[in-house]
């Protein structure tokens, strides 16, 4: 029973390989059993890690634990795990009826899925290694598998800049070998607090952390999200957004939170990088005029936000910002499969040619809006939980305040922007016919999942993570006046600044940072977190 | 010319603090994991080379990630390299590539030659330097003069990629054996103490399925490269 | 010295990620990287006297065989990257028919 770790990693590649050598298109709908049989073994190890928590370590091959290749299951990967799960069958759903007759499309799908589960469950330094390669690789392919002019360009950037993150992280990894002996995750975070600081650490945590910043788009390496994101097809976008960006979040939990946190403790610096981040990416995604950059750089801004929750290592901010992770998944995830459906029936992807969404497909407009009510953190959804959790920590400090507030308030102007499209006429010639049953039922579920978080959310975070959240008042009047307040500041603002479409805002939206530099800022980080070492 | 100056600036930097670390680093290496395969290495694996008993034995699963990593280049490269639209102005290097005879009638001598050195070097990965991967590239070279020889070879691709995914099954069917016979997932079928030669059989096993899923892998990017999907 | 002049390789390699404006050439830079930091790590687990780790006898003080083999795993990974990033070179230069990153920028 306690090998269940590793079917998951591997039933989801076995499934891949056999839908690709069986020639019949109907083998295809073998994914959702298979997502059927993954949840209920979840569930079955679960129970059994209850029962027997001795078993959470799974060494191969009965070694020694410090030999041997291990995975390792907490609270914190299992939870991404779930999360894993219930958003690729989402996104299979939706996608299902689109690319049936594709075999690659679903070879490279699932078996994107085994190997991420992979990544989350593994307790050794070299094997994330091979799964982060792994993880980079399948996530091309899937950008560029339209193979349209940008797809491929924004695939090239991102494998590039990965490749090249991971090289560094490999560095890193050498290091700890010759430091330590092993390179099994739990062991080295024991030993590392009875070492003494030396160079050869400083150095090994400066290269992993740029790896890390890359793979999660933060603030100076964040230029490959927005071509990426922006240019693949909505349920990869969907995908890449909600999941994928997440696992660097995860890895500085384990991995600078776990293993480097006895000699450097930098909660300082994760709180004001995710200000910058959070700042930057509303700002950039104010400007945009494209559905999809402007849910692409909006990523990076709640990425920022999750950072600030995540810094502060524990108590109602910390479980916040893994709240605030599970929540973006949700509501990010909705609205770009919203986005998709929108663009497919309407034919093209700029904000001010979409016009009268309530008249042609009511039911997509209001999961879209549902999608705008979760992400501005309006009582009643799971991102006014999140955030306001999140807000615990520094609630005394006004500076920090005044800040957390205006990234809100640049989210609501970002979204006024895509509010635009429900009023007004819609243009001649608009065939609804193009969306279906099947796109509707996952976003369905999506926003069903969202308002049952928002409501239920003392329950479900003392099962998830045994913290009693403090209550965020949810039915007061005074949060409903704050949430209107700041939304219509929002909407002025719109009105009266961003429609004008000034000289600066041009220049901001049309600001990108070509390959060449993007190295010059991993370089920079690199040595920015080793001269902090230095302290 | 700014980037390139700050770009300097930054590596000097950092090739300095690297350089400091490096200078700490024989005082400071720790011996453990090396002495463990000293000691051990040959008794539980059963192979003498004993790089080949870690990547077989004790860290089969990086293994299995890599020949899964193989089998994706392979589909992912296939399938970007199909021409299904319409390009400005797709360039063909084949259309203007004229082979030398020398060439040809050099490659007709080596062929037999460099197909026999890389059995023997899979074969032999337990005994000698060498190994499934190493032995499978060197496979690929051979079978890839072939395709220097006549430019104009048919290859069906569908059933390569069918012939690797089998393999590759096959490989985590074997490598998953040893859950029922020890009680163990990913190690050695045979215990330690039924005697070397037994151990060495799934060695061989192991190593002739790893050479030969390579070798189809690589020629099959080749072939991809070569023929852009026509 | 080895350890060294492998550094410089890694080096080299990342400036030439940041000076390059032909696409293939950062993609050569990145392959450079990768052979540079395989280098690194082979030399810093060996040294002079130590006898290969192909043997039975316990008492021989053998090189450690660890980096090794993490390195034959790396070299495939690093050769499907770089065959991928290739594949893609040619067919952005088939739709663009330009191969600097400057005229990509539409």
């Amino acid at each position: 029973m306690n090998i269940l770790p590793i079917v998951w990693v591997f039933l989801p590649i076995i499934t891949a390989i056999i839908m690709f050598m069986v020639k019949p298109n109907w083998i295809h709908g073998l994914v959702f059993p298979l997502q059927a049989i993954l949840l209920l073994l979840f569930i079955l190890y679960i129970g059994h890690l209850r029962a027997f928590p001795e078993d959470a370590l799974l060494v191969f091959g009965g070694y020694a634990d410090w030999i041997g290749i291990s995975f390792y299951a907490d609270a914190l990967n299992l939870t991404f795990v779930g999360l894993t799960i219930v958003m690729f069958f989402i996104i299979m759903y939706y996608s299902f009826k689109a690319n049936r007759k594709e075999k690659k499309y679903f070879f490279f799908l699932t078996f994107l899925e085994g190997v991420f589960i992979g990544l989350l469950m593994t307790n050794d330094l070299f094997n994330l290694f091979v799964f982060l390669e792994l993880t980079s690789l399948l996530v091309t392919i899937l950008i560029a598998y339209r193979k349209a002019e940008q797809s491929l360009k924004a695939g090239l950037q991102y494998l590039l800049i990965s490749s090249v993150a991971a090289m560094l992280y490999l560095i890193g990894v050498m290091l700890i070998y010759y430091l330590f002996g092993t390179i099994n995750i739990r062991l080295v975070a024991e030993m590392m607090s009875t070492y003494e600081d030396t160079m050869l650490m400083r150095v090994a945590y400066g290269l992993m952390m740029a790896a890390w910043m890359v793979k999660g788009a933060v603030f100076p390496v964040y230029a490959w999200l927005p071509k990426a994101h922006g240019v693949a097809q909505s349920s990869i976008s969907a995908l890449l957004s909600g999941l994928i960006v997440k696992v660097s979040l995860y890895l500085i939990m384990r991995l600078h939170g776990d293993m480097f946190g006895q000699p450097y403790g930098f909660d300082q610096v994760f709180f004001v990088l995710g200000f910058v981040s959070g700042g930057l990416g509303v700002l950039f995604a104010m400007t945009q005029k494209d559905i999809k950059q402007v849910l692409a750089y909006h990523t990076i801004s709640q990425v920022g936000l999750m950072m600030i929750g995540i810094s502060f290592g524990s108590g109602n901010s910390y479980v916040g910002g893994v709240l605030h992770l599970l929540n973006h998944a949700l509501f990010k995830g909705l609205l770009f499969l919203a986005a998709g459906v929108i663009i497919k029936v309407y034919n093209t992807k700029k904000v001010y040619e979409i016009r009268g969404l309530f008249q042609t497909m009511p039911w997509t407009a209001t999961l879209f809006l549902v999608g705008i009510l979760g992400i501005t953190g309006a009582p009643f959804f799971n991102g006014y939980v999140s955030k306001t959790m999140i807000k615990y920590a520094f609630a005394d400090d006004a500076l920090w305040m005044i800040l957390f507030q205006a990234i809100n308030v640049g989210t609501m102007i970002s979204f006024s922007k895509l509010l635009v499209m429900f009023t007004g006429q819609p243009k001649a010639g608009i065939d609804v016919g193009k969306s279906s049953f099947r796109q509707h039922l996952p976003m369905t579920l999506m926003a069903i999942l969202m308002l049952a978080i928002g409501l239920f959310y003392q329950p479900i975070i003392q099962t998830l993570y045994g913290f009693t959240a403090y209550d965020v008042h949810i039915g007061s009047l005074a949060s409903l006046v704050d949430y209107v307040l700041y939304f219509s500041l929002g909407l002025t603002l719109y009105y009266g600044v961003i429609r004008k479409d000034a000289k600066p805002f041009q220049q901001i939206r049309d600001f990108t940072i070509s390959f060449p530099s993007l190295n010059v800022w991993l370089l920079a980080v690199v040595l920015v977190f080793l001269g902090l070492t230095l302290r | 010319m700014i980037r390139r100056i700050i770009g300097l600036s930054l590596l000097i930097g950092l090739f300095f603090f690297m350089v400091e670390a490096m200078n700490e680093f024989g005082v400071l290496y720790n011996d453990e994991a090396r002495l463990y395969f000293q000691t051990n290495g040959f008794l539980e694996t059963g192979s003498l080379n004993l790089v080949t008993g870690i990547y077989l034995d004790y860290r089969l699963l990086d293994t299995l990630f890599e020949a899964g990593i193989l089998l994706v280049a392979v589909s992912g490269v296939s399938w970007i390299a199909q021409h299904d639209h319409i390009e400005h102005n797709p360039l063909f290097m084949l259309d203007r590539f004229k082979i030398p005879e020398l060439f040809v009638s050099i490659a007709r001598v080596l062929y037999p030659i460099v197909l026999l050195f890389g059995i023997y070097v899979v074969f032999n990965g337990h005994l000698a330097p060498g190994g499934g991967f190493q032995g499978g590239s060197i496979l690929a070279t051979a079978l890839l003069i072939l395709y220097y020889i006549d430019l104009n070879k048919k290859t069906n691709l569908t059933r390569i990629f069918f012939i690797e995914k089998v393999l590759y099954l096959l490989l985590l069917l074997i490598s998953s054996l040893s859950f029922f016979t020890r009680g163990f997932l990913f190690t050695n079928v045979v215990s330690p103490d039924m005697g070397v030669a037994w151990q060495s059989v799934f060695l061989i096993t192991l190593n002739v399925l790893i050479g030969a899923k390579v070798a189809l892998g690589l020629t099959a990017i080749f072939i991809a490269f070569l023929k852009e999907g026509r | 010295m080895n350890p060294y002049v492998t550094l410089i390789i890694i080096l080299v390699g990342l400036y030439g990620l940041i000076s390059s404006t032909n696409i293939i050439k950062s993609v050569f830079m990145a392959t450079m990287i990768e052979s540079g930091v395989i280098l690194l790590f082979l030399n810093l687990g060996t040294w002079n006297g130590g006898v290969i780790p192909i043997t039975s006898d316990v008492s021989l003080a053998i090189v450690d065989p660890i980096p090794q083999a993490l390195m034959i795993t790396t070299i495939v990974i690093g050769s499907t990257v770089t065959s991928l990033a290739l594949i893609i070179s040619i067919k952005i230069f088939h739709h663009h028919g330009s191969i600097e990153w400057k005229d990509l920028k539409r």
